[in-house]
């Protein structure tokens, strides 16, 4: 074959020229756009939020794109075409640094994402995403809209969920400790509430319930346990202040049942997805027995002895 | 070197100018990957510099390693070997000299425009329309000045490189512009599912229809050179030319495997990904033969030493890039370091270090004299080589570390502490590529101006 300057010109831009018929022009032309049912139109508060989104560069460690395989957060809806029929550009995302935020919008109330846009590392201490202080409040709020709508509709009726539960929380709180600890107490499914912690208090577990303490709890209840970590000025009501349950009746029943489901409207979040039963437990002794100074460990009713118990 | 004797200091300026482009922006784009790196380990460490916090270091990391040093650095060698391979002069040094001096203006502008936030949000395509329309105008002038030297050749036959060369530059720039859907200025991009489509189409061709053929380019005019050999064979240069450009192009799409893009878009994908061994392995095989017999030649030329590591990590990436195609493969590897690791691999590993090659191969050749430091260019190949190496192997582990946990539903945020120590390590591979990168600078900078070798 001879290859001349035509040849070589003509073959390459006859080959682009199909492929980008088929690869791209086709598809382009066979294009779905019917929205999916979840999918309703951005407000203008969450469009500008998500210019900021696009400006600082989030869709580098955030997908928004949710795989048959995913587990975390989002994961309870599989992506589909008609959820991107409003995007331009499309955010898909190719790293996943952080968490995917499809379903974003109403996993949290508007004061855990502020205090997180401050500063990571106030609500989740290991984070590694950059802090976002310096954009302003401003922009910290508009961004916070656009994130409460990730997952339309889906995320509306859960961001109601939130705003319901944070007026209840509220008033519990500001009627005091004496009423707040019974209500969110009484919020908690009887059964849990008569059931105390089934594995006993050992060194080890204490170790590896303060282990856990750190990673996950640490910078809302803070180092001792009074509530007050370094993201307490942007929480409200504020994260609760542990010292003050000792002598009220909380069992282990409902301080598990409190960090695996979270305490919608307040900022306290749900642990089921991060934290398997057993920690779940061990770091509820670790706030029983140090910061409440109180703990039903290995009490009645226990049923059968375990069989790994020494 | 009988025939750098004859050079006059006019003669290569536009060359001259894309080495010392190229060196300079490799550092400066290997700096911007270090602070992204440190952000990795130490998110507070530099908060509140809005300028260069991760979402906004990365984009300008990425274009600058692809449009700052991996790309001047292959042009600087094609603008070298195109002429002599014709057996002409390039047609305008004047408007080569104008054109890396307009890409030494775009940028500085790229960077100050992603710094401030004016970026389109689709990665591989961020710039703001206007510098959008720099890099076409510099693609446009590239591809005049190559075209116009091929008219004006003495030289019949057109050798392998400018085949290469010609395709990279001409596809190169019309596939920038439909993948920034230059034609609506304000977003630069389509609505939904077809964006990511078209994005991800051009996205691939940034390595598959720029870096890949001309990376090549180079090592076909390189390697024979330096071994003093002839092409093992042009059969096989012909196929592995032709069968590039139709099967590279297909391929976009195994960016969206997991993504609910129409079935048969990734069924080509998938199936010309894993062809891609036809037009990889016919070019290795061609080079590689070429220099059977004659490993000691290679060593023996630093520049030729680059280029032919480049061909060994060509391999990897494109045996890597296969699997990483089988959705069962992609299940664990994508969304994670994995695929930064292959990214590493091949834009540094082949098209970096074959872009180096490129350089120190010519610089002699361009200035009449001798490298300045023949030492520092072999630390520098050391030194690139060991960081490369170390990316390859610790993200590669990270990858698999955080693929599999996640497959397990453990959640991203508990598997951050796991990889931690892989994240400082790779800082600290990060250091050794910096000191190669900024040795470059150095070595390339004294070489062209303040060389007082021997003229050979
Ligand atoms: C360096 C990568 C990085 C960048 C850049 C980044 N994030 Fe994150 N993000 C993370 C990581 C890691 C997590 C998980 C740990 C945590 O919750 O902080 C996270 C978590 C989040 C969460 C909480 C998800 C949840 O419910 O637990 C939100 C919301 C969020 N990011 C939004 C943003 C926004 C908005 C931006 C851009 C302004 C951004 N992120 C930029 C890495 C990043
Ligand atoms: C983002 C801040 C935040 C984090 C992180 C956090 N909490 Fe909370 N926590 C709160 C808030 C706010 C409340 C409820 C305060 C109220 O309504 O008065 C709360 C309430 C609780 C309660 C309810 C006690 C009761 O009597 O019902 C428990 C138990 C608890 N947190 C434990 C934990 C543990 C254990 C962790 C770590 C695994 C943790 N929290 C992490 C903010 C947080
Ligand atoms: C046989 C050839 C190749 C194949 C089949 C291939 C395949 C792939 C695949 C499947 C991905 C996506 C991974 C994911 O997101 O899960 C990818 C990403 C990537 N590839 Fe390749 N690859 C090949 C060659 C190359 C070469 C030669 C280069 C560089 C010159 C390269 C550079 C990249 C880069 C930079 C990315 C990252 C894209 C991103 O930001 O997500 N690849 N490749
Ligand atoms: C000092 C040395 C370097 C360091 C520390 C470094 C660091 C980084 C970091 C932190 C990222 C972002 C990864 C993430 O999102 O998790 C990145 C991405 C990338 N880097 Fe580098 N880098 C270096 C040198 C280079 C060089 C020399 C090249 C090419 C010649 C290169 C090419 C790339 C590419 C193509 C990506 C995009 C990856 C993707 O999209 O998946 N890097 N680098």
């Amino acid at each position: 074959m001879r290859m001349t300057p035509v040849t070589i010109l003509v073959g390459v831009l006859a080959i682009l020229a199909a492929v980008v018929f088929v690869m791209v022009f086709w598809p382009y032309t066979h294009r779905d756009m019917t929205p999916s049912e979840i999918y309703r139109t951005r407000s203008p508060g969450e469009e500008s939020g998500r210019v900021i989104y696009i400006q600082n560069g989030c869709v580098y460690c955030h997908s928004q794109s949710i795989r048959t395989i995913d587990w975390g957060p989002g994961a309870e809806r599989i992506a589909q075409a008609g959820d991107y029929v409003g995007d331009k550009p499309i955010l898909l995302g190719s790293q996943r640094t952080g968490v995917d935020l499809s379903q974003e919008g109403g996993e949290h109330p508007d004061d855990w994402h502020i205090a997180h846009f401050i500063k990571p590392r106030y609500t989740r201490p290991n984070s590694i995403m950059p802090p976002f202080r310096w954009l302003g409040m401003q922009k910290i709020k508009t961004l916070t809209q656009y994130i409460q709508s990730l997952g339309y509709k889906q995320a509306d009726h859960r961001m109601q969920r939130q705003r319901y539960w944070k007026q209840e929380s509220i008033k519990a709180y500001e009627a005091g400790p004496e009423y707040n600890v019974k209500w969110l107490a009484e919020q908690v499914p009887a059964g849990w509430r008569n059931i105390p912690n089934p594995y006993p208090t050992t060194p080890a577990g204490m170790q590896r319930g303060r282990k856990n303490y750190q990673d996950f709890c640490i910078g809302c209840h803070g180092p001792i346990g009074d509530g007050m970590g370094p993201a307490q000025p942007w929480i409200y009501p504020p994260p609760l202040n542990f010292t003050i349950l000792k002598g009220r009746q909380i069992s282990g029943g409902i301080i598990y049942y409190q960090i695996m489901n979270g305490i919608t409207g307040t900022a306290m979040p749900y642990f089921k997805r991060e934290l398997e039963s057993q920690k779940i437990w061990e770091v509820g002794d670790y706030v029983a027995v140090f910061f409440i100074n109180q703990s039903d460990a290995n009490a009645d009713p226990r049923g059968i002895d375990a069989a790994w118990e020494p | 070197m009988a025939l750098s004797a004859s050079v006059n200091p006019e003669r290569y300026r536009t060359a001259r100018a894309f080495c010392l482009t190229s060196a300079v922006w490799f550092g400066a784009a290997a700096s911007f990957g270090m602070i992204g790196a440190g952000y990795l380990i130490a998110p507070d460490f530099m908060a509140n510099i809005g300028f260069i916090h991760f979402g906004k270091t990365r984009p300008v990391h990425v274009n600058l390693v692809l449009f700052g040093f991996v790309t001047p650095g292959l042009l600087a060698a094609a603008f070298y070997y195109v002429p002599r391979l014709l057996r002409t002069d390039l047609y305008s040094e004047k408007l080569g000299v104008f054109t890396a001096v307009l890409w030494n203006i775009t940028l500085p502008a790229a960077v100050i425009s992603l710094g401030m936030g004016y970026t389109q949000g689709r990665e591989y395509a961020e710039l703001p329309w206007l510098v959008d329309i720099l890099i076409a105008i510099l693609f446009a002038l590239v591809v005049f000045n190559i075209i116009m030297t091929i008219r004006q050749r003495r030289e019949k036959i057109l050798y392998v490189s400018v085949w290469y060369v010609s395709a990279a530059v001409v596809l190169t720039g019309l596939t920038y512009s439909l993948g920034n859907v230059i034609w609506q200025p304000s977003t630069g991009a389509l609505l939904g599912i077809p964006d990511a489509i078209l994005l991800w189409f051009y996205g691939h061709n940034v390595f598959g229809l720029l870096l890949t053929p001309m990376g090549l380019a180079v090592a076909y005019y390189v390697i024979p050179r330096a071994t003093r050999s002839p092409l093992y064979s042009h059969t096989l240069s012909l196929i592995g030319f032709w069968s590039l450009i139709v099967v590279y192009t297909h391929i976009g799409t195994h960016h969206l495997l997991q993504v609910p893009v129409p079935t048969y878009l990734k069924t080509i994908a998938i199936v010309d990904s894993v062809a891609m061994v036809i037009p990889v392995m016919v070019v290795l095989i061609n080079l590689w033969y070429t220099v059977k017999g004659k490993l000691g030649e290679i060593h023996a030329d630093i520049g030729a030493k680059f280029v032919f590591t480049g061909t060994i990590y060509y391999f990897f990436v494109n045996i890597q890039g296969s699997m990483m195609s089988l959705p069962i493969v992609q299940r664990v590897t994508h969304f994670n370091n994995w695929v930064v690791g292959h990214a590493h691999i091949g834009v540094l590993g082949f098209a970096g270090m074959t872009a180096l090659g490129g350089i120190y191969y010519i610089l002699p050749k361009i200035t009449g004299k001798p490298l300045y430091s023949k030492f520092l260019a072999d630390l520098q190949y050391w030194l690139i080589l060991i960081g490369i190496t170390g990316f390859a192997i610790v993200l590669t582990i990270v990858g698999l570390i955080q693929g599999q946990a996640w497959i397990n539903g453990e959640t991203i945020y508990r598997v951050l502490p796991e990889i931690h120590p892989y994240y400082v390590s790779r800082a600290m591979l990060g250091v050794i590529i910096l000191a190669g990168a900024y040795i470059g600078i150095y070595n390339v900078i004294r070489s062209l101006y303040f060389n007082s070798g021997e003229t050979s």
